[in-house]
């Protein structure tokens, strides 16, 4: 059994290697730990100037992760909606292929938060189901993820035991679900809807780190006045760092490269 | 499976009720066939392929629980 243990802070010379004692003073591994960054550090000049980066590595408790928030969008109240999947019995089954027969709505049809949010958890809930996987989904409003000028997103986190593989190689696992889910939702309201699907908060943790990577090393960019070439990521991570650079004054974004392996550069101006 | 192709499927199509998925069981793999209408077939199959490929690959992970191997072809 896992035992949240305190939060940790630790010293060293880089962001980098702070985090990698800190881990291993915990026996932890990164996805374990929720990572707070104090102080970046800095290199200097011949040891002169020289600064410590200090970092938090706080242990998230493992099952179940709590909602994170739930948010009032203008009048209506999204309750978040828990639905426990057990194994699947043949009487579920069939229960569950009423679903998509809801598929055909009206064209003027209005759709509440509520309706919408009931069916997403329900489509997901019976596909989960029917993939021959135990696991829950919880669902809530996620104002912090909202893209501007956009409502905010409905989450979908599915938690349980062992989600690895719906999680998949690069990604892939994960963004399926979440295609299948949307147009379905789609079908269901004959509107488009923000709805992230998400595994144990995967891509929530996934946009911490990445908000944090690209803060970072906007900044070793305009200290070392060099352009940084960040690894190949899918559209939407490049465009978690590309939003997050572009109110700084001081480096301009670019992708590089072709289909796959196409990669974020930083450049100072 | 067949019933996760069908879940799928009805979710997607504008006429769930001509989804038709037929299941044929080969000595190493199982073949999914889907069949929709042909109004639908553009829904089924998606932009370069889009909707058929995360069908497969969501079934591809429920294949992998039970140790199968499958393939869904849309005909």
């Amino acid at each position: 059994m896992y035992e949240p243990k305190e939060s940790l802070n630790v010293t060293a010379k880089t962001v980098e290697d702070a985090i990698e004692q800190g881990l291993a003073q915990l026996g932890l591994s990164r996805q374990q730990v929720d990572i707070e960054v104090i102080k970046e550090g800095r290199r200097g000049v011949f040891g002169i100037l020289a600064e410590n980066a200090q970092v938090r590595l706080i242990p998230r408790k493992i099952t179940p992760p709590p909602p994170v928030e739930v948010v009032k969008p203008l009048a209506e109240v999204v309750k978040p909606v828990v639905v426990p999947i057990e194994t699947p019995t043949e009487a579920d089954l069939m229960d569950t292929f009423d679903v998509p027969r809801l598929a055909v709505a009206s064209t003027d049809a209005k759709f509440t938060q509520e309706q919408i949010t009931d069916f997403s958890v329900k489509y997901l809930d019976g596909l989960l189901k029917q993939m021959g996987i135990k696991a829950t989904v919880i669902a809530h409003i996620d104002k912090d993820l909202a893209e501007e000028g956009e409502n905010p997103p409905l989450v979908l986190d599915i938690t349980g035991n062992d989600l690895g593989i719906l999680i998949g190689r690069r990604n892939e696992t994960l963004r399926s679900l979440q295609y299948i889910v949307r147009l379905a939702v789609n079908k269901y309201t004959n509107s488009w809807h923000p709805i992230l699907v998400d595994v144990e908060s995967y891509r929530v943790r996934r946009r911490r780190s990445l908000q944090q990577l690209a803060k970072q090393m906007a900044e070793r960019a305009i200290a070392s006045r060099r352009r940084i070439v960040l690894e190949a990521m899918p559209p939407y991570e490049r465009r978690i760092i590309h939003v997050v650079l572009k109110d700084n004054p001081h480096v301009t974004t670019k992708s590089i490269g072709s289909n796959d392996n196409r990669k974020v550069t930083i450049i100072p101006k | 499976m067949k019933e996760l192709v069908e879940y799928m499927a009805k979710a997607v199509v504008n006429d769930p009720d001509s989804v038709i998925v037929r299941e044929i069981e080969g000595s190493s793999s199982t073949i999914y066939e889907l069949s929709v209408t042909p109004d639908d077939m553009g829904r089924i199959i998606g932009k370069q392929g889009r909707v058929a490929n995360a069908m497969r690959t969501l079934l591809r992970v429920a294949a992998v629980k039970e140790g199968k191997r499958v393939t869904l072809e849309i005909v």
